[in-house]
């Protein structure tokens, strides 16, 4: 039963890496026309459907990291995107954040600021309280193993 | 101060300000005893997810969040071994004084150069937005302190070498 069951994640996992894979054919032709807005919305579409398997993590990760990067009216974004993403824009600012990597870090601090001005604190007590997504342990924190990026 | 030191210092300020929400709750492993969570870590429902904030590579805070106890640890920027050995023995200075400073932790956790402890108590005790402002304003000043004491330890470098090569002339 058990291998069945793993069967079937692992199954779930592929099908989830290819819809990722079309989502950043997608994202690079949005990024393409000057769309940064409307690249993050489809790379924060969906994620709240994610599994545990780290693959899938990080390679949405690197989707959503590509189209964070490309906004650069931060006021304009925050605007334009709908509240209900806030939460998981939220999310992963916090996994850019802990990257230590600079210019991701310089991006996210400046979003994090507009973002926490908009939505308030409650957005960020809900990453903090969140069971579902785990996104880094501390032991792990501790060790000094940040996330892998792409 | 440089923009994105100001937008580091915002974001620890705003999450910290989200994040300490601290009640008492006594120990549910043995009976009347009352513990910082955070540190024991006996029941994970009582922990909320640790948040890393990075400046860069060197610049870090971990936030890590329980029901009553909230730890902030700090790593402080180390260009050289000169700027490393006087943020060591700047801050196990202040370590060794911790009660002086009640929320500063006697011990860093472990990758990490200087740590907070704040409890319900200290929370209850002083008002939340003065310890916030504390904490950030330890940040702003901890930097500062190194680079004038890197300052002062290369003069006086300078003048003993000077008076000491004085007598070969």
């Amino acid at each position: 039963m058990a291998g069945a069951e793993g069967f079937v994640e692992s199954d779930n996992a592929e099908a989830i890496i290819t819809r990722i894979e079309h989502k950043t054919r997608k994202i690079e032709s949005l990024l393409k026309q000057f769309k940064p807005v409307e690249a993050l919305k489809t790379a924060l579409e969906g994620t709240y459907a994610m599994t545990s398997d780290e693959r899938c993590k990080s390679a949405h990760w690197i989707v959503v990291h590509r189209a964070i990067m490309a906004i650069k009216d931060v006021d304009g974004m925050l605007s334009s995107l709908d509240p209900e993403y806030y939460d998981i824009l939220m999310k992963y600012l916090y996994r850019g954040l802990a990257t230590g990597d600079r210019p991701t870090c310089d991006q996210c601090l400046r979003i994090h600021e507009k973002l926490t001005e908009r939505a308030g604190h409650g957005c960020i007590l809900r990453f903090l309280t969140d069971t579902k997504l785990k996104p880094i342990s501390s032991e792990d924190l501790l060790n000094g193993r940040n996330f892998q990026m792409g | 101060m440089g923009s994105t030191l100001r937008l580091y210092l915002t974001c620890i300020r705003n999450t910290l300000d989200a994040a300490m929400c601290l009640q008492n709750f006594p120990c549910q492993e043995v009976e009347r005893h009352n513990k910082p969570e955070v540190e024991l870590k006996t029941s994970p429902e009582l922990l909320l997810n640790p948040v890393l904030i990075c400046r860069n590579e060197a610049e870090k805070c971990l936030i890590e969040t329980s029901i009553n106890s909230l730890r902030i640890s700090l790593k402080v920027k180390q260009a050289d071994e000169l700027e490393n050995i006087l943020t060591k023995k700047f801050l196990r200075f202040l370590s060794m004084r911790a009660e002086a400073f009640q929320v500063l932790r006697r011990k860093p956790v472990q990758g990490y150069d200087i740590s907070f402890l704040i409890t319900n108590y200290h929370c209850e005790e002083m008002q939340k937005q003065k310890l916030i402002d504390f904490i950030v304003q330890f940040m702003e000043d901890i930097d500062k302190e190194i680079s004038e004491l890197k300052m002062s330890v290369n003069t006086r470098g300078r003048l003993v070498a000077t008076e000491f090569l004085k007598q070969f002339i």
